[in-house]
């Protein structure tokens, strides 16, 4: 399967984090984040900021994607629901597309049925929109003109 | 593939580090993270074995320079080297931007330097891409063992394709080349997304 770039421009950051925060309203569940199965974390909402929501979203990128594997050996095109039950918290999540998984953070405030309810809803929505973004032309502004030579410096100071 | 978020100004990339077992992809990212400032990095997971043999993958995100107002990110990984584990090499291929074949240098490692390379092209495949879109570099290294094959031979086998590729020699354990390889490969990634390098790349999407 060819893989696609993602380009987020503002107006489709704004729907997308109004489609994350009605979801956790309408859910109960904490945190929210939205990742692409490469494992970039694309938007977030809740509490998340007290997570590493960075590896997060590259773990579970990966367990989604193991899954997927276990899937096709077992016949399945894919499982579109992964579900982990913590002590305290637990996590959900589900496809949004070919390309991108919605994760909820949980506690005992709420239900995985609720969870698996709402995220059904949220993750046609958004893919709605991830739609609409990617068959929009690719803004042409800063991206236009090659790097220069100052411009692609040196990333990192190897350390002496 | 790479993230472009106008929202927060950044973009993100992913560099996956190939290569065979025991090569020093891990010893790649471990001094790399050793070595960055806490300001420019996030944690590193390792999925190993009890053995510290790599099971799944390694992961570090680190965080560079700004380039015209957008900060850029790129996701470190490393892919588990021993022959078995090509399910999940595959899975941790996915969505590269940059490539870091890390070769051992022994003379008696060559078959698997060459073994994996193959397997690399074809879990590329998988992914309807291959290695003239994706850029890559070649790093040699263990470089400091007593038994190190000629450069010039490890040219001749593993960089013969029309377009050769940069390459380094490295000692990954104490860092001699680290930093110069993952500069090059930023490098590369980053001018992908720019210029006639984007629109080479939205040609081939």
């Amino acid at each position: 399967m060819k893989l696609r770039n993602t380009v987020i421009q503002q107006q489709d950051a704004t729907r997308i984090q109004e489609m994350l925060n009605h979801f956790l309203a309408e859910s109960g569940a904490g945190e929210a984040l939205l990742i692409d199965r490469g494992g970039h974390l694309l938007a977030m909402d809740g509490a998340a900021q007290e997570f590493d929501a960075v590896s997060i979203s590259s773990l579970a990128a990966a367990a989604f994607s193991s899954t997927a594997a276990i899937a096709q050996l077992l016949g399945e095109p894919e499982f579109t629901v992964l579900f982990h039950q913590g002590t305290r918290r637990s996590i959900h999540v589900s496809t949004v597309d070919s390309d991108t998984i919605l994760l909820a953070v949980f506690d005992e405030k709420t239900t995985v049925g609720m969870v698996r309810l709402f995220a059904t809803d949220a993750c046609r929505a958004i893919a709605r929109v991830l739609s609409e973004t990617r068959a929009r032309p690719k803004p042409q502004d800063e991206f236009a003109a090659p790097l220069s030579d100052t411009e692609s410096r040196r990333a990192w100071t190897p350390p002496s | 593939m790479s993230v472009i978020n106008y929202a927060n100004r950044v973009i993100d990339f992913k560099i996956v580090y190939y290569g065979p077992g025991m090569a020093g992809k891990t010893a790649n990212l471990e001094y790399i993270h050793r070595s960055l400032p806490n300001a420019n990095r996030g944690n590193m997971i390792s999925l190993a074995t009890g053995d510290d043999r790599t099971i799944y993958f390694d992961f570090l995100p680190v965080s560079a320079l700004t380039v015209r107002g957008f900060q850029t990110r790129f996701q470190l990984y490393t892919v588990p080297g021993q022959v078995a584990y090509n399910a999940t090499r595959r899975l941790v291929l996915r969505g590269a931007d940059g490539l870091v074949f890390v070769a051992d240098s022994q003379f008696e490692r060559l078959r698997e330097n060459v073994d994996s390379l193959q397997n690399l092209e074809a879990n590329l495949k998988e992914y309807e891409s291959s290695l003239d879109e994706i850029p890559y570099v070649l790093q040699y290294n263990k470089r400091d063992l007593p038994n190190p094959a000629p450069v010039a031979y490890l040219e001749f086998v593993l960089n013969k394709r029309a377009t050769r590729v940069p390459f380094f020699e490295a000692t990954a354990i104490s860092g001699e080349g680290v930093f110069e390889t993952l500069n090059t490969i930023s490098r590369m990634a980053l001018a992908s997304e720019f210029g006639v390098g984007r629109e080479k790349r939205d040609e081939a999407s």
